[in-house]
């Protein structure tokens, strides 16, 4: 029978589903990304921004209970602009069904509008053949036929079918999806997600391919009780897990009913998980009660496992945890840059920065990882280098969740901006001051980076195939050779205003060997006599060279 | 009678033609490298010396360090003439970022107990290198045309807060390791392609007032900085100090003839004792100009607007 209605627990297993099936096209969705470079990772962070909401929200069986944290978890957790398009569409979702303990075809229908008109409204610049696309026509396009007989089940299904009818439009509408020939990565990784949540409904239940961490508390062993002590006030409970046998005996009520067991439950509690297997439930509750809970149960059989934890003293614990990480001393304006590479996370701390976000592979810092960052200074001002376009956003978020205390992004879209900007900063004088130097800085460089192309592309009337040395600038495609340092050498010479310009910061690539670096800085020497290049050890992934140019 | 003698230590980095031309008696500090121990002390060096110095310096920063005349080497130069009946002025590199002042005063406290009638002078320069150096070549050029131990003394205190230094220390590391630079230590390391103009604050260290991307930019910055704080340009025979920045010390030299056409434009080397401490990225001018405010304020707000009015 179809489901004209879903609760917080179906809801849930459905984006678990979701999640798992995502995971599994995970390859095929970053292989979509527009750039020939190998760091395309739309599928790594839209399923890192998703399991961090997973991870995050717990089972509840009211729907608004589990969508709060769901949403909450996926914003902190969202990386890179497709993570935090997704966490904002769910985010509508969530302010949609705020009040919804179930939700049917109606109100799902608001949902998946209200989901795509919150993810619109984050983006400063919406860009038309993206998720966004595909997310409203995929609604607005069937919204006329959805009504209150529509089985969830089919309302997905045509969700689903208009989405790929936009999906394969997609490249219709991004002139660099059509050149590259491909349609847009983050849209087709969106369609994966409703996939597996449909997915569920239909009885295909993907197993988890990853074991997601478990977030049960720690073991006794490893409780600080200092935490919890004669003054202190308890307000958070137990939290209790057990398993009940039922059973025969004549001492023991015969007659249990799960759905009465629960509503009585419900008095004692919440975050309430009662799933019956048998003769067998196993509970979970948050409760302030437990007495009452141990009573009620052994009406009906005796406890298999029991599990009884003060939350209080984890909670105490985990506010201990955040103190202890936090303290940075007092500055008047801190610094917080995300790099990739030690090379670069060196040189960003020797400049001064107070918080450098690594990121081991690609640039794909998480709106969380600021909120920590930011958690973590005392600062009057903080200033935030994202160092990669597609990190602003999740810096822009970050800002919004942190309650954006005098909170300054400035936009570098490489490292080389980022380090020219910090680079021009002068210490000891009036935050407007050091602001605008830093903002300064930040203009008119010019970012080259050289790598090898991991794929065919077409782009801007250059194509380049799989092997071939390409050198983007400021982001795109702009020489292809056969020789990386030719390459370098004729991306220099058709950089306009290159005789204006004088300043050439080299940033070595983890493949950058030490003969490459002589070959490079001598043929700059012949090639460029004006320009001052200085190498600098970036030790970056992906890319043998990023040039920054001023 | 104005005959005295004039003494600096080694910071001053006046070589032996100086020495020789004007009479000016120096007395080495101490420097160590990495393999060495109390290495010879040098005012004197080819090219190529400077440049593999500067080199074997930049690898190893940690494996140089210095130290001032001490106290028992003041107090025998002083004592020599004592003996003889002669007046001395010592000056000395900025007390800011040496002890050489404090120990050349212990010193003298000590000679003048012995030698009651001996008359030692000592002036904190306030400045180091070629800025130190300039302050020694006006005190011998005026003890040259007459004046006395007093006046040269009350010359030197009058002016030295006038003495600039205009130009660029590319690679910070140094002088913020030393503690040789007024900012805090934790922001400087090495800037690639930008330029911090760094000027003499009221009390000898070195402070950042402005940075600037870019050599061509900076050059252009540089002079119209000087334009605006140099008295006196056509009298002045301007010191340009420089590390391991000679080509740019040369361009910068021919720049400033061009635009200021003062009597005479020398480059002068940093040698071991100061080029330790600030490392191969210095390439500065020296001249006498307006006195410097306190805290630079004046001139930071000079640089800033000149700052946004180059393009």
């Amino acid at each position: 029978m179809k489901n004209k209605k879903i609760n917080g627990i179906q809801f849930e297993k459905m984006v678990r589903n979701g999640l798992e099936n995502l995971r599994r096209h995970e390859d095929e969705v970053n292989k979509l990304n527009v750039f020939p470079v190998p760091d395309g990772d739309t599928g790594i962070n839209m399923r890192l921004t998703l399991e961090s909401g997973v991870k995050y929200a717990k089972q509840n069986e009211v729907l608004a209970h589990y969508l709060k944290p769901l949403s909450e978890g996926m914003l902190l957790g969202a990386r890179g602009n497709s993570g935090v398009i997704l966490s904002q569409f769910f985010k509508g979702m969530q302010l949609e069904l705020a009040r919804c303990v179930v939700a049917g075809p109606g109100e799902l229908r608001n949902a998946l509008i209200r989901g795509y008109r919150t993810a619109y409204a984050s983006v400063i610049k919406p860009v038309e053949g993206t998720i966004l696309t595909v997310t409203r026509e995929g609604i607005e396009h069937i919204r006329g036929q959805i009504n209150r007989a529509t089985a969830i089940e089919d309302l997905l299904s045509m969700y689903i079918a208009e989405m790929k009818k936009t999906l394969n439009y997609t490249p219709e509408l991004l002139p660099v999806l059509k050149e590259a020939g491909v349609i847009d990565s983050g849209a087709q990784g969106f369609i994966y997600i409703v996939e597996g949540m449909l997915g569920w409904l239909c009885g295909d239940v993907l197993s988890e391919s990853k074991e997601p961490e478990n977030r049960k508390p720690a073991a006794m062993k490893q409780l600080d009780f200092s935490a919890f002590n004669e003054n202190s006030k308890f307000s958070d409970g137990y939290c209790t897990e057990f398993i009940l046998q039922l059973m025969r005996d004549g001492s023991y009520i015969q007659l249990f009913d799960v759905d009465r067991y629960i509503e009585d439950l419900k008095h004692y509690g919440n975050s309430l998980v009662v799933v019956r297997d048998g003769s067998r439930v196993k509970v979970h509750i948050h409760t302030l009660r437990p007495e009452k809970v141990i009573a009620l149960s052994r009406q009906f059989g005796e406890f298999l496992t029991f599990k009884l934890e003060n939350m209080q003293l984890q909670h105490n614990e985990v506010i201990k945890a955040q103190n202890e990480e936090k303290k940075l001393p007092h500055k008047e304006l801190a610094t917080v840059a995300v790099v990739s590479g030690e090379g670069m996370k060196q040189l960003f701390e020797e400049l001064g920065c107070d918080v450098v976000i690594h990121c081991a592979d690609t640039m794909n810092a998480s709106a969380q990882e600021f909120v920590d960052a930011f958690n973590r200074i005392d600062a009057d001002a903080i200033v935030v280098f994202p160092n990669n376009k597609n990190v602003i956003l999740a810096a822009q978020q970050a800002q919004q969740l942190h309650g954006g205390r005098n909170i300054h992004i400035l936009p570098s879209r490489s490292v080389a901006e980022g380090y020219f900007a910090m680079a021009m900063d002068i210490p000891d004088n009036d935050l407007a001051y050091r602001i605008s130097n830093m903002k300064n800085g930040l203009r008119n460089v010019t970012t080259l980076a050289q790598t090898t192309a991991s794929r065919d592309c077409s782009y801007n009337d250059l194509s380049c195939r799989a092997g071939d040395e390409i050198v983007m600038k400021n982001g795109e495609l702009f020489t292809v050779d056969k020789d990386w340092l030719e390459g370098i050498i004729s991306a220099l010479r058709l950089t306009p205003d290159i005789d204006d310009m004088e300043t050439c910061v080299i940033f070595c690539g983890e493949e950058a060997a030490e003969e490459d670096r002589d070959a490079l800085t001598e043929r700059l020497e012949e090639e460029f006599p004006l320009l001052e290049a200085e190498l600098l050890e970036g030790g970056q992934r992906h890319y043998r060279w990023i040039i920054g140019l001023s | 009678m104005n005959k005295f003698a004039i003494i600096a230590d080694g910071s001053c980095d006046l070589n032996e033609k100086y020495q020789k031309d004007y009479d000016i008696r120096i007395i080495p500090g101490h420097i160590n490298y990495p393999d060495q121990q109390d290495a010879p002390f040098i005012l004197k060096w080819e090219n190529s010396e400077r440049d593999a110095f500067y080199k074997a310096l930049s690898k190893n920063p940690d494996g140089f360090s210095t130290a001032p005349p001490n106290i028992e080497e003041f107090k025998r130069v002083f004592t020599e003439y004592a003996e003889k009946g002669e007046d001395v002025l010592c000056i000395t590199i900025s007390g800011g970022i040496s002890g050489a002042c404090g120990f050349a005063t212990q010193a003298k406290n000590e000679v003048v107990k012995s030698y009651p009638n001996a008359r030692i002078v000592i002036v904190d320069s306030l400045r180091f290198s070629a800025g130190h150096g300039l302050l020694v070549i006006l005190a011998a050029k005026l003890r040259a045309s007459g004046h006395n131990i007093d006046q040269v003394a009350a010359y030197l205190e009058e002016n030295k807060n006038r003495i600039h230094q205009c130009g660029w220390l590319d690679d910070l590391s140094f002088v913020a390791k030393k503690g040789r630079l007024t900012h805090s230590k934790a922001f400087f390391g090495k800037l690639a392609g930008v330029k911090p103009i760094g000027e003499f604050d009221y009390n000898g260290l070195t402070t950042v007032i402005g940075k600037v991307k870019g050599a061509k930019k900076a050059y252009s910055v540089l002079l119209n900085y000087m334009e605006n704080t140099i008295v006196n340009a056509s009298e002045q025979t301007i010191f340009i100090a420089q590390t391991s920045r000679y080509p740019q010390a040369e361009k910068y030299k021919e720049m400033i003839m061009e635009r200021f056409h003062p009597k005479e434009v020398i480059i002068n080397d940093v040698f071991p004792s100061c080029g330790i401490n600030i490392g191969p990225g210095l390439m500065a001018a020296y001249y006498i100009g307006t006195p410097i405010s306190k805290g630079l304020i004046e001139e930071k707000a000079l640089l800033e607007r000149i700052i946004s009015e180059t393009a």
